[in-house]
């Protein structure tokens, strides 16, 4: 996993067949703030793309790789003081060779992230 | 075009700085370089992340936008975020040592939003591709 315990910590999870649900707190000491941006703190996009893939990983067990993004927005603008703990919803669809991956990132005030992609297993 | 150090052209940092190099600039259409080291923060089993390359080509057009900011007199670069990612395509994950060349094509932009197309190769091989809405909050 590139950014657990760097980026976010797994607070706790639940995983019902294909769906999974993933707390997850943001760490505000990680490195990447210091260069995204000097002073001025925010999640980049991709760390949270990044973070839904290893939930992703963690609902199938199995080591995935994004082949495609479909449709990722990214809807509200997120940072370790506007939302410290985050809601990851993973919903991940058999394909061939992989999975369909629908999910959002979340708290109770709104909504970061709605994702559609295809993640495939990496080669062993 | 003249050559700009790329810390004037984007805000971004280590270690997330993923651009070397803004290399070519023609109208709305650009070309980055950047070398993928060993101390990248995206480094996953030797190879840099799907969402590494993502970032890449996302500030390779605020390379582009830092350039034409700078040119028409600005004295700090934009701060654009990334707002929608579309039909991205990671065809391999580029290894250490190797080196990314991005073609950036902006669009339009409307109410802040810029819409662009990236693709980014390793030599003459396409590694990624994707679409992208750009905002400056």
């Amino acid at each position: 996993m590139l950014l657990e315990n760097r980026y976010y910590q797994l607070v706790s999870q639940e995983i019902a067949g294909e769906r999974g649900a993933f707390h997850v707190r943001l760490l505000p000491e990680c490195a990447i703030y210091q260069g995204h941006f000097p002073g001025n703190p925010i999640c980049p996009g991709v760390c949270q793309i990044e973070m839904i893939k290893e939930c992703a990983t963690l609902l199938t067990g199995r080591d995935l790789r994004i082949r495609s993004v479909a449709q990722c927005r990214l809807t509200a603008l997120a940072s370790p003081t506007v939302c410290p703990e985050l809601e990851v919803e993973v919903l991940a669809s058999s394909v061939e060779n992989g999975f369909l991956v629908r999910a959002t990132v979340s708290d109770a005030k709104q909504k970061y992230v709605d994702f559609k992609g295809e993640m495939i297993c990496r080669e062993a | 075009m003249r050559k700009v150090d790329i810390t004037r052209l984007i805000p971004q940092r280590a270690p997330i700085l993923m651009v070397d190099e803004l290399v070519r600039v023609d109208g709305d259409e650009a070309e980055t370089s950047f070398e993928v080291k060993a101390d990248n923060y995206f480094i996953e089993q030797g190879s840099l992340a799907e969402v590494g390359l993502i970032e890449h080509i996302a500030q390779s057009a605020s390379a582009l936008a830092g350039y034409k900011a700078i040119t028409a007199g600005a004295t700090e670069p934009p701060v654009g975020l990334i707002g929608e990612v579309k039909r991205f395509h990671c065809y391999r994950c580029p290894r250490v040592g190797e080196t990314l060349r991005t073609t950036i094509r902006m669009g339009a932009e409307v109410a802040g939003v810029t819409l662009l197309s990236g693709e980014t190769r390793v030599q003459e091989e396409v590694v990624a591709d994707t679409q992208m809405k750009i905002f400056v909050p």
